[in-house]
């Protein structure tokens, strides 16, 4: 049951990271367009993301809740020591949530929209930056593990773990990574003839990806980050990571063929190899401290808890994802059918 | 300020807010679906009016729910770290099966919203009804965790140590049926006053009067029904808290003195230092047989408990007189609401609408003096008997300023939701069919 729980674990994080994902870099990009293409891209925003956006940050929910319940320690250690990028994260997630609602269901249309588009473009930038500096938090050997907070200063226990280049740096490849994504997404959704506005943003997000990765790893080499150095000579992980930058020219074809769905999935497929080469050179040591590796399957809950808790997911998983594929079917069909009318009807 | 009292300060702020979204998402989409029958069965457009104009509110509520309800569920391990450390695994269930019934609820919303005049008519509305009744399961789910914090079990405690968990009976402990139904019943009763005394008002003031009655009648039909119901279940739950946190029941009742026959104050002002009730209501043996079904019965006092397993008394005490003073109310106002379905003349009375616009609040405000009786009383435990909330909480300092944050944003969240269901209601009042 051990392998069920796990799957679900990592299905959850890899699914957040493409669809939560996707859905943050739809703000990122609607802030990085001119202000007639911002207008464009909030209406396609809505009709794409309107019907799924909230199942799509449902497994941000199921992820956390897996963790507190199979593995108890390492929760412990990730909502101690990274409180304050996470109740950012928090705050974040809540303005872009509400500001996407009021934006799309205020009965009334004036100058407060201009209020709601900021809220939401903001919040949609810097959420992704901190939840990617949470996970660079967590494996940039920063974090001090210590029953005895009062001795230590609060910069070095409770900031310094999050707030340093390389997990600044993860926060940003992440970000630019949601951008990268949507913009993939956007292209088979837009209006016709509009296309090119994001067949641009993803060449832009294609290349910040690639450079903010690339300095990552440099940065993280240089300064022997053992997250990096174990990456790069584990040979899996180095040939995952070849073929994730290799796909990219599968991708920009089927980019330019207009091979929507096939260029959704190698885009996905990217994302999915870039999580696979970490975990081949990590697993299950993922939370690296100053002093030790921190093992996912250290203290991990009881059988019993294990047992219902895998159960309990294979049911849960029976019920929503047939659900979801449906959902997700149906909004292209609704989709083609509001092509030309006003979706707030 | 101290780091526990800003973390429970904290705490208690979001779930304020946090109920208030989460029981008008979890019961609108209920007014939502029988305004949506309506439409379909009569064809009267102003149901069609009032089912779109509901679905705009729900689809509000359910996302400031879902986003303070994602908070929480991380604030629960950034707040109470140690409490998480060993509870989770033990109360996981509850929250994994609520993250599904979330998960559909969601689904369903993306199908609702989206998919008029494109689902079969009949799926479209049957996809409302799973909104409500997802939303309801995951409201006894997550109660079902917090009746665990009242009545620990499905594991032994020994040295310390949780062992042999049963996340099974840990789930179905034995708190769960009677703060499940106490809560759902509040959540309808509460919803529907305030929606029905949001539409008396329009009638009031005599805007589009057709529509805003069809609209009172669905919400206060349901507030009625639960707030009748509700006592029944409120008469159940202190049974129950007689028998498994008696201190809880001495607290509620401000009962400092073991005796038989122990009387019912009603009001009253306590005085925690000389141990007094002074201007109270007291109903001889009364206590005693509505904690045991018995006038003589012993009812344990607050004296025969540690100083250091005592609740606030005096907040405790008060918060219960509120919430069954304003449930007695409610239930009155829903017997009449239903005599005046036989009497038509009422209806174009402006004091009874004035009634019903004057009632909107109440049903939240016992409702949130409901939680402060069940969680202010639970103190100084956070698992009952087992662990204390001053040994839960984080180790990180300064927590009073993530408080302060929160304040700031819930505060002017729920500003904006208000400011929007007015603009709302302004729209909806000015279209002409």
């Amino acid at each position: 049951m051990l392998y069920v729980v796990l799957f679900f674990l990592i299905f959850s994080l890899y699914l957040y990271v493409v669809l939560g994902g996707a859905d943050y870099g739809a703000g990122i990009v609607e802030m990085f367009s001119s202000e007639e293409n911002q207008k464009i891209t909030k209406k396609t925003i809505y009709r794409v993301m309107g019907p799924v956006w909230e199942a799509n940050h449902i497994w941000i929910i199921i992820l956390i809740v897996i963790l507190w319940i199979a593995f108890p320690a390492y929760y412990n250690i990730l909502v101690v020591n990274l409180h304050i990028p996470l109740t950012i994260v928090l705050l974040g997630v809540t303005l872009r949530g509400v500001a996407f609602v009021f934006r799309h269901y205020d009965a009334v249309i004036d100058n407060s929209q201009k209020l709601y588009d900021a809220m939401f473009k903001i919040s949609s930038l810097i959420t992704p930056i901190f939840l990617g500096m949470v996970f660079g938090g967590l494996i940039s050997g920063q974090i001090i593990l210590t029953e005895d907070v009062e001795n230590l200063s609060f910069y070095d226990v409770f900031i310094k773990p999050w707030f340093n280049v390389f997990s600044i740096l993860v926060g940003l490849f992440f970000a630019a990574l949601c951008a990268f994504l949507s913009s993939v997404l956007l292209i088979g959704e837009s209006v016709r003839g509009k296309e090119n506005i994001y067949i641009r943003k993803a060449g832009i997000a294609t290349i910040v990806v690639f450079i903010t990765g690339l300095i990552t790893f440099i940065y993280g080499y240089i300064s022997e980050y053992s997250f990096v150095t174990v990456f790069v000579t584990d040979p899996y992980a180095i040939v995952a990571m070849f073929i994730s930058g290799l796909l990219l020219i599968p991708l920009w074809i089927t980019i330019k063929k207009g091979r929507r769905v096939l260029s959704r999935f190698f885009a996905g497929l990217q994302v999915f190899l870039i999580l696979l080469a970490a975990f081949v050179a990590h697993f299950p040591n993922i939370i690296i401290t100053k002093t030790n590796e921190v093992s996912l399957l250290d203290n991990i809950a009881p059988d019993s808890v294990i047992n219902v808790l895998g159960i309990s997911l294979i049911i849960g998983g029976a019920v929503i994802l047939p659900g979801l594929f449906h959902l997700l079917k149906s909004f292209k069909m609704i989709k083609i059918l509001e092509r030309h009318n006003n979706p707030s009807q | 300020m101290e780091n526990l009292d800003a973390a429970r300060l904290q705490m208690a702020f979001t779930l304020i807010f946090h109920i208030v979204f989460a029981c008008i998402g979890m019961v609108m989409p209920f007014f939502m679906v029988v305004s949506h029958y309506k439409w379909l069965k009569t064809k009267d457009q102003l149901y069609l009016t009032l089912t779109k104009a509901w679905q705009k509110g729900v689809a509000i509520f359910f996302v400031t729910g879902a986003v303070s309800g994602t908070a929480l569920s991380f604030e629960l391990g950034l707040l109470w770290p140690e409490f998480m450390k060993h509870a989770g695994p033990i109360i996981g269930m509850p929250f994994s099966l609520e993250g599904a019934a979330f998960f559909v609820e969601a689904i369903a919303l993306g199908f609702y919203l989206y998919g008029w005049n494109k689902l079969p008519e009949k799926f479209h509305w049957f996809t409302g009804v799973i909104i409500g009744l997802s939303g309801v399961a995951s409201g006894i789910l997550v109660v079902a965790a917090n009746g665990w914090m009242n009545s620990p079990s499905g594991f032994d405690y020994v040295d310390g140590q949780f062992l042999n968990i049963d996340p099974v009976k840990a789930m179905l402990n034995p708190a769960w049926f009677t703060q499940a139904l106490h809560m759902t019943l509040a959540a309808f009763t509460a919803t529907g006053f305030a929606v029905a005394g949001i539409h008396a008002y329009q009638i009031f003031k005599g805007r589009r009067v057709a529509l805003h009655t069809k609209a009172f009648k669905i919400a206060i039909t349901f507030g009625a029904i639960a707030a009748i119901l509700q006592p029944i279940s409120g008469d159940i739950s202190a049974k129950d808290i007689a028998d498994r946190q008696p201190v809880k029941l001495a607290a509620m009742e401000a009962h400092y003195n073991t005796e038989k026959g122990a009387p019912l104050y009603i009001g009253g002002i306590v005085d925690a230092e000389t141990q007094e009730v002074k201007y109270k209501l007291a109903i001889p043996g009364m206590l005693s047989f509505l904690a045991f079904g018995d006038f003589d019965a012993e009812v344990k006092g607050l004296n025969d408990f540690p100083e250091d397993e005592r609740p606030n008394v005096p907040m405790v005490h008060y918060a219960f007189q509120v919430m069954v003073g304003i449930g007695g109310i409610l239930m009155l106002a829903g017997l009449l609401y239903f005599v005046s379905l036989k009497k038509k003349k009422w209806l174009t009375n402006k004091k009874y609408w004035l009634l019903f616009i004057a009632l909107a609040p109440l049903g939240f405000l016992a409702l949130e003096a409901g939680w402060i009786v069940t969680e202010v009383g639970r103190q100084p435990w956070i698992i009952h008997k087992i662990m204390r909330t001053k040994d839960a909480v984080t180790p990180m300092p300064g927590i009073v300023v993530s408080f302060y944050t929160y304040i700031v944003v819930y505060t002017t969240l729920s500003i904006a939701v208000t400011w929007l269901m007015i603009r709302q209601i302004k729209v909806l009042n000015a279209q002409n069919n």
